[in-house]
């Protein structure tokens, strides 16, 4: 197996995860996927860069990062970070009602200046370790702690108006 | 003993404390409500984030998104889902038949993203006014209502709703500015797309104990005051323009 093959399997499984990481990072559903798609693209376009005894998943979360800030940059301080895609494409579980406090608090992630949303997406979504994230971000440890406090402390505090 | 500073506490919520920093933090937490109560909010914002994003996990796939992970060499076999638009039209007949499980027939895929596309609602005290999809939030009931039929040139003094602005957003749609005029106050912005008035900001409004916000157009919270400046392209809507783009179904 050559290593576009390797890769291309390897993300696989690895599509709910890219994708739940994309949604906190983009917000929007459309958006979301459309950022999955380049980052696929990427991903295989530069499958000889991977090597195999690096962890796919940070390698690709690296490039949706890369991916997220570069649409940023190029759209500006846009909040839709892609045009917007048909309707109906995707869809929430179901499994239940979803508290106010989540619909506050999934907003006031999209409001975060994006310093402070990756972290809290690579850590408090993804589950990365700060060390894991702090490499991924090329920042020091310190600074990821950090960020990640002022993030908490305004998400904290939609929780906490309506609690 | 030393005062617990947030980012310490951060850490053992995080499970970043080796054993030993971890137990002085839990000796503490035995007999210190405060630092316990400190431990529970910064616990409770991952819980929710999870809450919010988990969900994804179990989504199906958009077929678009899983196409590109196929082999390049296959055959076409497999019809496109109506809903899963390749980003290129020549991956489509590159896709083939697998048995993976996120590879279902168009149909049986839109049937179940039908069923799934159950949204939640949020329920306050006066109705439901805003729906979640996918994580995204839209209007709904009496909040639907009134941003397709509501002109700001004719306000309704006792609507629960009162519209601001009108404008064209920079991306082509037409956004406009409401407030929810019940307790608890919100205002927030709407945006016009196809799945209905997709809402990019909802923001708390502070109001004087016991009365109703009035004016749609005064005091919007900066959240929304933001969200529009980056929006906004040339002029708000005048009654003309607004009359004219209800008319035309705010496409």
């Amino acid at each position: 197996m050559n290593s576009s093959d390797a890769v291309r399997e390897g993300l696989i499984p690895l599509l709910p995860r890219l994708r739940r990481l994309a949604r906190a990072l983009a917000g929007q559903v459309a958006d979301a996927d459309d950022l999955v798609q380049i980052v696929l693209e990427r991903a295989l376009a530069r499958a000889a860069q991977w090597r195999p005894d690096a962890a796919l998943d940070k390698w690709v979360f690296a490039i949706a990062r890369n991916a997220w800030r570069d649409e940023l940059r190029a759209r500006g301080r846009a909040q839709h970070l892609f045009a917007p895609e048909e309707a109906g494409e995707l869809a929430a579980d179901g499994t239940g009602a979803q508290p106010a406090q989540q619909l506050e608090l999934a907003m006031a992630l999209a409001a975060l200046p994006p310093d402070h949303r990756e972290v809290v997406a690579l850590v408090l979504v993804e589950g990365m370790s700060y060390g894991e994230a702090a490499e991924l971000l090329e920042v020091p440890v310190g600074t990821v702690t950090s960020r990640l406090a002022r993030a908490r402390a305004t998400l904290q505090a939609h929780l906490g108006k309506d609690a | 003993m030393n005062p617990i500073d947030d980012d310490t506490l951060q850490a053992y919520v995080d499970g970043e404390l080796d054993a030993a920093d971890a137990a002085r933090i839990e000796a503490a937490l035995a007999h210190d409500d405060v630092l316990a109560r400190r431990v529970e909010r910064a616990r409770a914002v991952r819980a929710q984030l999870r809450a919010a994003f988990d969900p994804v996990l179990d989504e199906p796939v958009p077929a678009r998104l899983s196409a590109l992970l196929q082999p390049r060499s296959a055959p076409a076999a497999t019809p496109a889902a109506p809903h899963a638009t390749p980003a290129g039209g020549h991956r489509a007949t590159r896709r083939r038949t697998t048995h993976r499980r996120w590879f279902v027939p168009g149909a049986a895929l839109a049937a179940s993203v039908a069923l799934l596309a159950v949204t939640f609602w949020w329920w306050r005290p006066g109705g439901e006014l805003v729906r979640m999809q996918g994580g995204q939030s839209f209007a709904a009931g009496a909040l639907t209502h009134a941003l397709d039929e509501s002109l700001a040139s004719e306000p309704k003094a006792n609507a629960p709703v009162a519209i601001g602005l009108s404008f064209r957003s920079t991306d082509g749609r037409i956004c406009r500015t409401f407030v929810l005029r019940r307790a608890p106050a919100r205002a927030g912005l709407a945006c016009r797309s196809d799945a209905g008035w997709e809402l990019p900001v909802l923001s708390a409004v502070a109001t004087p104990e016991g009365s109703e916000l009035r004016q749609a157009a005064s005091g919007m919270p900066p959240a929304v005051q933001a969200a529009v400046d980056a929006r906004l392209r040339g002029n708000v809507f005048d009654a003309r323009q607004e009359r004219a783009a209800r008319d035309a179904g705010w496409r």
